[in-house]
């Protein structure tokens, strides 16, 4: 009895409870304030709905975006390794042997060019540029064995003896068609460089280390027309050779067509006939030809010898010989130091003398004075430079002209193929056509 | 005179060791196949080889000690860049011509000359 009157009590409370809280709540929240609640929780919960279908939206972005990131992070990579690749082939490429040219036609020129400047100091005369010099050489290469080749040299000298101001000229020193008919033999055709001593073909106005020939190769010709066959052979490891050369020509002939001595013409058969017609002035061509030996020890020391030879008749009578005998040598001590040399002995049948012997030698020695390792500006680009040469006309002593001269000089290089060359030379000389015995000259000559 | 002088000169010309070695050298030189010149260009390069029974070994020096060697007898080193490499095979011909260098060895010197040239 006592727990049911307990729950009585407890009804009767709650009871109470629920009638007075709903009259405190009308009381508090009115119906237009909870319908804007309610809108407002309806707005609230659309904005909701509206973010997360943003945010859904957000998040496949992302993820489309982060595998696009995925996918140019493996393109830079490619990109990167494709340019590493790329960089180590340009490298290769760089380092290897460039592809040589296959055009079996090319056309090139080389050559030199001298400008002098000299004096005669006894007897004197006024100082002068005395000589320009252009010599191109057209090389024409229109095979792997066959090259046309020509050399000019076009000079224009002051003082013309017979006209004013002065002269040009242009003369055509080699002109030949080369055939390589195989490793040993060299055919050439043409208007030859004549290989008497070396002078002739190596010592072109920049290779010569004087501003002047030596005297005694005036008893010699230069050139001549005609055929060569040459060729080297090589001998053992070390670079040796054995070099041979052989050549026809039409040859020396005569002035004035007879056998008297000074008539003598070394630079060619050819000319006007007796009938007016431009040919040979006589029938017989002349010949000769050179054998060298090379031997280098090492690089930048060797030694070079060489004889050589040319005969033939001169006077249109053709009654007459003209023959010569020449040796060569040279030889390199190091890089800095060379010494070489020619000797020449020619003989001339004639009508009125008797036969005659035009001779002469030369010899040349150079230094270079980097080879002290003086540590002063410009003079490691210096050579000194001294020379010996004569010639003698081979007539009898009171007719005849001889002359010694002693030369001493530098050269001073610019650059490899631009020099400043300068001499001074002391000269002996006797007879009809003596020489001045002092003079100095200067030349700036460039290689191309 | 003068059948006696020309004969004269003839046999001092001919009975000199010179003309005989002079025209030996051409006969046995004659002899061999004709061969291009192999100026850099491998397939030329590939027929002289194989075309010619060399009678003496190819020396065995490299083309930049056959370049010191050879091309500083007459005149300054010319620097492999200042030519191409085709130019390089018409000047080297030039030269074989006009100093008479062996033919293989002036293929070395080529051969050198065109690796250093980078045109």
């Amino acid at each position: 009895m006592r727990n049911y009157s307990l729950t009585i009590r407890v009804l009767a409370a709650c009871s109470l409870i629920s009638l007075c809280l709903p009259l405190r709540t009308i009381a508090e929240v009115s119906d237009e304030d909870f319908a804007k609640l309610k809108a407002m929780v309806e707005d609230l919960n659309t904005q909701v709905q509206t973010l997360k279908t943003t945010h859904e939206e957000d998040q496949a972005t992302i993820e489309k975006l982060q595998q696009k990131v995925g996918r140019t992070e493996e393109t830079a990579a490619d990109a990167k390794q494709e340019a590493t690749a790329a960089t180590a082939a340009a490298t290769a490429a760089a380092q290897a042997t460039p592809a040589p040219s296959n055009a079996t036609h090319d056309f090139m020129v080389v050559g030199d060019a001298e400008v002098q400047f000299g004096q005669v100091i006894h007897p004197n005369q006024h100082a002068a540029f005395t000589l320009a010099d252009f010599a191109p050489i057209f090389l024409f290469r229109t095979a792997d064995n066959v090259l046309f080749e020509t050399g000019f040299d076009v000079t224009l000298s002051n003082n013309a003896p017979n006209g004013t101001g002065y002269a040009t000229n242009i003369d055509l020193s080699f002109a030949t068609l080369d055939y390589m008919y195989n490793d040993y033999l060299t055919a050439m055709l043409g208007q030859l460089l004549l290989p008497l001593g070396t002078y002739n073909e190596r010592g072109a106005g920049w290779l010569n280390k004087f501003p002047d020939d030596p005297l005694s190769r005036q008893v010699l010709p230069e050139n001549g027309a005609g055929i060569e066959l040459r060729g080297a052979f090589p001998l053992g490891q070390e670079g040796q050779s054995l070099t041979y050369a052989l050549f026809g020509v039409n040859g020396p002939s005569s002035v004035d067509t007879s056998s008297s001595a000074n008539q003598l013409d070394l630079f060619g058969n050819v000319g006007v006939q007796s009938n007016g017609v431009q040919g040979n002035l006589h029938e017989h061509p002349a010949g000769g030809g050179r054998i060298g030996w090379f031997y280098p020890w090492k690089p930048n020391y060797d030694v070079e010898l060489g004889i050589s030879g040319e005969f033939g008749p001169w006077d249109n009578a053709q009654t007459s010989l003209w023959y010569a005998a020449v040796a060569d040598a040279a030889v390199h001590i190091s890089p800095f130091a060379e010494i070489k040399g020619e000797y020449m002995n020619t003989w001339v049948q004639s009508g009125d003398m008797g036969t005659i012997q035009p001779r002469g030698w030369w010899i040349q020695g150079g230094y270079k004075l980097a080879g002290l390792n003086l540590d002063v500006p410009f003079v490691s680009n210096i050579e000194l430079v001294a020379r010996y040469d004569t010639v003698k006309d081979g007539l009898l002593e009171g007719v005849g002209t001889g002359t010694d001269r002693i030369s001493g000089g530098f050269v001073y290089y610019i650059t490899n193929t631009l020099w400043f060359e300068g001499d001074y030379e002391w000269l002996h000389s006797y007879g009809p056509n003596a020489l001045p015995s002092q003079a100095y000259i200067f030349q700036m000559s460039y290689g191309f | 005179m003068s059948s006696l002088h020309r004969r004269s000169a003839w046999k001092l010309w001919l009975s000199g060791s010179g003309g005989a070695i002079l025209i030996a050298a051409i006969l046995y030189a004659s002899t061999y196949p004709s061969s291009l010149y192999a100026g850099g260009d491998g397939k030329s390069e590939q027929k002289s080889d194989t075309s010619v029974s060399n009678p003496v070994k190819a020396q065995k020096l490299s083309g930049e000690d056959l370049y010191t060697i050879h091309c500083s007898r007459c005149h300054s080193q010319r620097y492999p860049k200042e030519w191409t490499p085709g130019q390089w095979k018409t000047l080297m011909m030039h030269m074989r011509v006009r100093a008479n260098l062996p033919a293989d060895q002036a293929r070395e010197i080529l051969k050198y000359m065109q690796e250093q040239s980078g045109n």
